[in-house]
């Protein structure tokens, strides 16, 4: 990092206003989240009649949206906890947008299941009756613990950065002001201070790996607790994890791209930053590969009766359109781009990310869907339109919905909160020079 | 399917739009009521009432028609047995009440009708049925045998009915299962009585081994439905066995395996008291700086 | 492994009429204290006696048992005391007349289109006999179902049968995932149900009315059971095929033939569906052998 003037990265690095392309973004999200919350009042009155679920596919889109939420959430732990704990310290510029997109999607994680329910107002029931044998309290357990060691892992580090907003009380106006003063008025950069958030801030690196482990787990044990081809696989858990945390670094990717060119921050995220990431991207993709050929190719070679119709299904059948688009899409093309060097500039990495959280958005799909599709004993009796799953335009504009929710999150949060951590930026240059 | 689907959708409009019913002029069904008389081992008896009608070419069971049951004739109000509507099944049933006594003891041939009055949707139906007083009796004899025996009021005195079919056998829940491979036994014409060997060694019985046997005659044109039941001591004792209790996977709330508390719980405090733990030093920052 | 419970077990008890209860009724053969289950209703009605007497019956011990309202719910969770039910599915014999189909849909008020009981066209494979599989639920001795509910809306009970608690469920729909056998069902809208019944409160026992938005199954028909009858479909087969009993009492019937379990089993080679799931299913098929009928698809593919 070229050397910078301490009051240079605090000019550089303070939340800014929304501009133009910023409003247009920001209205163009408030719509689609309008529309979907339009889409879900029409749920709430005629009941999941309104979407394309029946008794045979009776998870959808939601669910999918659902694991993909859970899964690029774990991103937060792969680039604040993991990096860190390994002592890499070029991540640090990139450690607040992945804590934030952890929090927003987990948020939404908890929501998009809401909407799932067929008795939403009966959600209370999940903590008046819920039976600890169900894996879906195990799934309300972790998802709740994650999201408040995701907070406390965006606090922590934020405390030093809201003493140096406080100072621009003029820039700030009369609300983000008040906002930055009860969430730090206490903070008075001393050592004994500092010292508390260091070990605090270790101590969630740590803690927050685990319980990234299990929300991923835990989520895929939906499935693979129950007896159904294409999801009765012990390799469900890594599978999971694997695939969350390449579509976490994807999204990254794309973040890193936005908030650079949006925010002019190439001093801060540099292009050693996406060629790093890149790299990451593309270990993590095989590694996700390697799971999916044990996924499919161990289960294919076999072809057990009640697993053939699944696999033929995807491989040829009615949904491997879809199946291959996600495979090359969420691994393939990707390695191949960022396994050059030229692929892991900006714009390329961009791109890549792009393909990699699209592929990974309908490899959800296709984890979810297909399966209920081929069930024990064949479709019967029921009507035609039960054995079938297209979504319908509410289901898509709840997904999305929820989608553009989370990066309404993430867009407010980068307006009132710096997105690259100042303190930790200026103590990095600082160190550099020294060094 | 799609005669199924007709069948359906017929029902559904029945059951759900009778207001279209009332106002197109639609012409009403013609009701049947089948009566029947039954005797329930020899203390209490009652009637049953089947209402049904041929809609679509197809005899159907109507449920929701009122009916009365009436002792000797319907045209003396006196006679009232009381009032009834048939249930899903089209059935309305009555005990026979104290106030029939008179009645009841005048003869012992006695008459059962029963009448619903037109609904919007049928015309009035009427049901009769004649019987005679008889009376079944299960006992045992040496060497596991069953016996039963029929007798009927002929005057005042109760005689042997001869050439009675007799179902006799063991009470299971919903059925009979006969006391060995013979299923019916017709009354012998001197005795009236029908004998039969008990073969279901070890059948389950209840704590004690006892058992439930019966005797039967079902539907028979003069005496109606006759039952006679006994309990005797040549079952199984049974041992009940349930994990209703026990802690496992499919249990309810609170009864999860203990594994499963242990791990669970035991991972929630330790989480959780870290983010407890981190709570507290927010606190003791926010100490720090206010000093 | 197993708890012993026989105070519960004293089945003979709703057999018989309470000989206490009867005045002027000399030499009743069975003893009061044989009658401990059934807890009398304290509502005497006066009734006249095949001799003509006059006597006293409580309401409870009444046979047929007169039209009861349906158990509280917090009972339907435990279930009727001393039974375990079974049902038995004579393979042989069904041609697929769908009358257990109709009644079932029609006594439970099921929404038009769905079914509680399948009828399968089945065949192993190319070369093996076709034949029909109806299916009910197999109220399952480790039911996966049970095992992910999150909040005790199905659930088993000591007689064997599942149910739902349709006032509970929040319609996660995971049940429906993990039930290998595909015998749940979800309302995706409001049910289409007459007034008078849908504002009945819910009954897990009769699982009547269906609500919008929550699980339904095939429940076994405990309100029948509880009045000495039989599920619809049983008594609405015109074939026989299903057979349904207490497997306490090792005997099936289908109404109107009755036989003892273990020997139909062990005669005609019974077993259960994917028993290498091991969710150990209380519904048995008798393999469809020695058919004198053909087997007959006229259904649309």
């Amino acid at each position: 990092m070229e050397k910078l003037a301490e009051n240079k990265i605090v000019e550089d690095l303070l939340p800014q206003k929304f501009g133009r392309q910023g409003q247009i973004w920001v209205v163009s999200l408030l719509a689609v989240c309008a529309l979907g919350f339009y889409a879900y009042c029409r749920q709430l009155y005629y009941g999941l009649e309104v979407t394309a679920l029946r008794d045979y596919a009776s998870w959808g889109i939601y669910i999918s949206n659902f694991v993909f939420f859970v899964a690029i959430s774990l991103v937060g732990s792969l680039i604040t906890a993991v990096l860190r704990l390994t002592d890499v310290h070029w991540s640090t510029p990139l450690t607040r947008i992945a804590e934030i997109i952890a929090v927003s999607a987990i948020s939404f994680a908890g929501l998009i299941i809401i909407v799932d329910m067929g008795r939403p107002d009966r959600f209370y029931n999940l903590f008046t009756h819920g039976r600890l044998q169900s894996p879906i309290i195990w799934d309300v357990i972790v998802i709740t613990t994650y999201l408040f060691i995701s907070l406390l892992l965006l606090y922590f580090p934020l405390l030093p950065d809201l003493k140096i907003m406080i100072a621009f009380k003029e820039r700030n106006g009369k609300w983000l002001q008040k906002l930055y003063e009860f969430l730090g008025s206490f903070w008075k950069n001393k050592p004994e201070q500092f010292k508390i958030t260091d070990k605090a801030i270790n101590i969630l690196s740590i803690t927050i790996i685990p319980v990234a482990f299990a929300i991923h787990t835990v989520t895929s044990w939906l499935f693979a607790t129950t007896y159904r081809p294409g999801w009765d696989s012990t390799n469900f858990g890594a599978y999971f994890i694997s695939g969350a945390f390449l579509v976490g670094a994807g999204g990254v990717l794309i973040a890193m791209y936005v908030f650079r060119t949006h925010y002019k921050l190439e001093k801060y995220i540099t292009d050693d930053h996406f060629d790093k990431m890149g790299k990451v991207v593309v270990l993590l993709a095989l590694v996700y590969l390697y799971f999916n050929i044990n996924e499919f190719l161990v289960p294919a070679f076999k072809m057990k009766k009640s697993e053939e119709e699944h696999l033929m299904g995807l491989f040829t059948g009615e949904f491997s359109p879809i199946f291959w688009f996600a495979i090359s899409a969420s691994m393939l093309i990707p390695i191949f781009i960022l396994v050059f060097k030229k692929g892991r500039k900006p714009k390329w990495a961009f791109f890549a990310g792009i393909l990699v959280v699209v592929g990974s958005w309908f490899k959800r799909f296709l984890i979810v869907t297909p399966t209920l599709l081929h069930p024990f004993l064949p479709m019967h009796d029921v009507p035609k339109s039960y054995t079938t799953y297209i979504p319908t335009w509410e289901e898509w504009a709840i997904a999305g919905g929820s989608l553009a929710g989370a990066l309404l999150v993430i867009t407010f949060f980068a307006r009132i909160f710096p997105i690259i951590p100042i303190h930790e930026t200026i103590i990095e240059t600082d160190s550099h020079e020294k060094a | 399917m799609r005669k199924h689907k007709l069948i359906q959708l017929l029902v559904l409009i029945i059951l759900l739009v009778p207001n279209v019913l009332m106002a197109q002029a639609v012409e009403k069904n013609t009701l049947s009521l089948n009566l029947k008389y039954f005797n329930d081992n020899n203390i209490t008896h009652h009637l049953l009432v089947q209402a049904k009608s041929k809609i679509d070419g197809k005899f159907q069971t109507i449920p929701n028609i009122p009916v009365q049951f009436y002792i000797g004739t319907e045209t003396d109000k006196t006679n009232l047995l009381g009032n009834g509507v048939t249930n899903e099944r089209g059935e309305a049933i009555i005990e026979i009440p104290a106030t029939a006594k008179e009645a009841w003891l005048k003869s012992p041939n006695q008459n059962f009708v029963v009448v619903s009055s037109a609904t919007k949707k049928f015309d009035e139906g009427k049901g009769d049925l004649a019987i005679t007083k008889a009376k079944l009796k299960i006992d045992t004899a040496e060497g596991k045998m069953i016996t039963a025996k029929i007798v009927a009021l002929v005057d005042t005195v109760w005689k042997p009915i001869a050439a009675v079919d007799v179902v006799v056998g063991v009470k299971r829940l919903g059925g009979i299962l006969n006391a060995n491979e013979t299923q019916t036994y017709p009354t012998d014409s001197a005795t009236g009585g029908v004998i039969a060997e008990f073969k279901r060694d070890s059948i389950p019985g209840d704590l004690k081994g006892n058992i439930v046997i019966i005797a039967t005659v079902v539907d028979n044109d003069k005496y109606g439905n006759l039952s006679s039941e006994m309990i005797v001591p040549w079952g199984k004792k049974s041992v009940y066995m349930t994990n209703f209790d026990h802690r496992t996977l499919f249990a309810r709330r609170g009864y999860s395996p203990l594994w499963l508390e242990l791990l669970a719980y035991t991972i929630v405090v330790a989480v959780w008291s870290i983010i407890f733990y981190l709570l507290v030093q927010i606190k003791i920052i926010k100490k720090l700086g206010v000093e | 492994m197993k708890t012993n419970e026989n105070s519960r077990r004293d089945f003979l008890a709703t057999t018989l009429l309470a000989g206490a209860a009867l005045a002027g009724c000399g030499g009743n053969p069975f003893t009061p204290d044989e009658v401990t289950d059934i807890k009398p209703s304290g509502e005497m009605v006066k009734l006249l006696s095949v001799d003509g007497e006059i006597i006293e019956v409580d309401k409870a011990f009444l046979k047929p048992v007169p039209e009861m309202p349906s158990v509280p719910n917090a009972e339907a969770r435990i279930g009727i005391p001393g039974k375990k039910f079974a049902m038995v599915i004579d393979l042989s014999r069904c041609k697929s007349v769908k009358k257990c189909q109709s009644a079932c849909n029609h006594m439970h008020h099921i929404h038009p289109g769905q079914n509680w009981i399948k009828v399968y066209p089945m065949q192993e494979s190319e070369k093996t006999a076709p034949y029909w599989q109806p299916t009910t639920c197999m109220h399952c001795d480790e039911p996966p179902c049970v095992k992910v509910c999150p909040v005790d809306a199905t659930f088993k009970r000591k007689d064997g049968i599942v149910l739902i608690d349709s006032d509970r469920c929040v319609g996660c729909r995971f049940c429906m995932a993990a039930c290998p056998y595909s015998s749940r069902v979800f309302n995706w809208e409001e049910p289409q149900i007459e007034k008078e019944i849908a504002d009945k409160p819910y009954s897990c026992e009769t699982s009547v009315p269906q609500k919008k938005g929550t699980v339904g199954k095939c429940d076994f028909c405990p309100d029948m059971v509880r009045q000495g009858g039989l599920p619809h479909c049983v008594s609405a087969c015109p074939n026989g095929v299903f057979f349904f009993g207490d497997i306490l009492e090792d005997s099936v019937t289908n109404g109107a033939e009755t036989f003892r379990f273990s020997d139909l089993i062990k005669d005609k080679s019974g077993y259960r569906l994917m028993e290498d799931l091991g969710t150990k299913p209380s519904v048995y098929y008798l393999p469809p052998v020695n058919r004198n009928f053909p087997f007959e698809n006229n259904e649309k593919a």
